[in-house]
């Protein structure tokens, strides 16, 4: 957290649903987030242990409640990439989490239409074995069927480039390797909604290339993307709008353009 | 909300983390197939650990019977009556310790799983099943092994032997429901996962594992214990069918069959209750 407030105000937050009014007037809504809060509960120590449950009398332990998202209202439409901007803190991963089903709302609403995933799926895959038994694990683990897995099977591994270590463990592979299987059997589940969290960075050049036509694909398929990263030159190279979130609060709503020389000029 | 003929078909829905019930078990059935997968990946990889691999699931169980039939047989000879005792022995330490590696294995399926957790959406449920799927293969050959020590020891195979197949079927039910409630009392209290084995290796002496009750007590209320204990259920219907001497009990199946429904429909109510705090320190 850089610790300055943006000394002005540019773009005016109130201003974000008739923002991009013209371009989505018959696109379909896909995300819908009304006044959401979230607020979580940070304790001193990580778990509570029965030793200290029995030492504090059976009370609660010291804890100190988060406000990571408050009051954001914004609609996501059909074939939109939308960056999210922010200092480190300021909510974005939160506000993704929220989207994608993986932390609860204190207050407010998500709509989703679909289904939406998080660009994550390394955590369900097993370092001790084969790339081939990992495609498997990641596939049924974002929800795909066996079937679907073997029908898209050979492109991911050709995706991923993979050809060739396909049948080694997944950990002999370098870290460019995995991360472009984690890209391939992610982006291979066609979700409504993707939401990446600084992940796109990965990878050599013609990966990168591949990963941006694999995004494109997935907006002219009437999905929407949610893209959270620091760099700058990879949201306006990607991004069709942009969120600006300054700790919890919708700060700006708007072109990439305008959004990020305002998130520039503040920081 | 008017659909366009265009979209994917689906209509805007609220994000909801815990499922009913009804759907939470319909949720957890469609993606058995990602238990079957955690399982078989872990099965896998753990063969490549040690030389011997996964002849370790076999290797486990007979060394410790080995054990407890040096001490327990030869040298403090508590057999008091029981014919074969190497059978005895042998069945009664298979059966537990499978109840006994599934269950604290899935004590850590939620707080081993954190990263998972967080970043993937599926019914956790998933996690405890995996654990019991994985050490349910895993039990196969030591079956295999098992059966061959009792035949090894004279019993003649029959077709009460069959019965040893829905016996176990029921037990790895019941090591469900167990799982389900020890993992999600672990991610509550990280201390349980350092109690259970204590409770086990009691357990382990309070079921009849190493000695046949009624010839050591007679205490009706001790008895009583030994009768309602599950583990001591699941032995005795182990050692009816494979055992000339000894019969399946209509009160060991009640037993059995009562505590594996009560675990699995408490363990599910218990275990998805906490699905919307899993992962979240």
């Amino acid at each position: 957290m850089t610790g300055e407030r943006p000394a002005e105000p540019v773009t005016d937050p109130a201003g974000r649903h008739s923002g991009d009014g013209a371009e989505h007037a018959r696109a379909e809504p896909t995300v819908v987030c009304e006044s959401v809060d979230i607020t979580y509960r940070v304790y001193e120590d990580r778990r509570q242990s029965l030793r200290s449950l029995v030492a504090s009398k059976f009370k609660s332990r010291e804890s100190r409640a988060i406000e990571a998202v408050k009051d954001v209202s914004f609609t996501a439409y059909a074939g939109e990439a939308i960056g999210v901007i922010g200092s480190n803190g300021s909510g974005k991963s939160t506000l993704l989490r929220a989207i994608g089903g993986l932390m609860p709302v204190t207050d407010g609403r998500i709509l989703v239409r679909g289904s939406a995933a998080l660009l994550g799926v390394g955590a369900a895959l097993q370092p001790k074995v084969s790339g081939r038994r990992n495609v498997l694990l990641g596939g049924l683990a974002l929800g795909l069927s066996r079937k679907e897995i073997e029908e898209r099977f050979d492109e991911i591994v050709e995706f991923a480039g993979l050809e060739d270590a396909i049948d080694l463990p997944l950990r002999t592979y370098s870290s460019g390797m995995r991360a472009r299987l984690q890209f391939a059997i992610s982006s291979a589940v066609r979700p409504d909604v993707l939401l990446i969290d600084e992940a796109l960075a990965v990878g050599d050049k013609s990966f990168r290339a591949r990963s941006q036509g694999r995004i494109d694909e997935l907006r002219a398929a009437a999905g929407t993307i949610f893209l959270v990263s620091h760099s700058m030159g990879v949201i306006k190279g990607t991004c069709t709008r942009v969120l600006w979130l300054e700790q919890g609060v919708l700060k700006a709503d708007g072109s990439p353009k305008e959004v990020v020389k305002a998130y520039d000029a503040a920081t | 909300m008017s659909r366009p003929p265009a979209s994917s078909g689906d209509d805007l829905k609220p994000v909801v983390m815990r499922p009913g019930f009804g759907a939470y078990l319909r949720e957890t059935w469609q993606r058995r197939d990602f238990a079957m997968a955690i399982a078989g990946g872990e099965l896998r990889g753990q063969h490549m650990d040690s030389v011997l691999g996964n002849l370790w699931h076999v290797l486990n169980p007979l060394l410790l019977a080995g054990v407890y039939y040096l001490v327990f047989g030869v040298l403090l000879d508590i057999s008091r009556g029981v014919e074969n005792f190497p059978a005895f022995i042998v069945i009664g330490v298979f059966v537990f310790h499978y109840s006994q590696k599934t269950i604290i294995t899935g004590s850590g399926a939620v707080v081993s799983n954190e990263g998972l957790i967080r970043s993937i959406r599926f019914p956790r449920a998933i996690l405890p099943l995996a654990t019991v799927v994985g050490h349910s293969i895993a039990f196969l050959p030591a079956i295999v092994v098992m059966l061959a020590i009792v035949m090894a020891t004279g019993e003649v195979p029959g077709p009460e032997w069959v019965l040893l197949a829905p016996a176990l079927l029921l037990q790895s039910v019941f090591n469900l429901g167990a799982a389900l409630i020890v993992a999600r009392l672990t991610d509550l209290f990280r201390d349980i996962e350092n109690v259970l084995p204590y409770v086990f290796r009691l357990a382990f002496y309070g079921s009849g594992v190493l000695y046949f009750p009624s010839r050591f007590v007679s205490d009706p209320a001790v008895l009583a214990f030994f009768d309602f204990n599950p583990f001591f259920a699941f032995v005795s219907l182990a050692r009816g069918p494979l055992l000339a001497e000894m019969a399946i009990e209509p009160l060991h199946v009640a037993v059995a069959v009562g505590w594996t429904l009560a675990l699995l429909v408490g363990g599910f109510i218990f275990f998805r209750a906490g699905e919307d705090r899993y992962g979240r320190g």
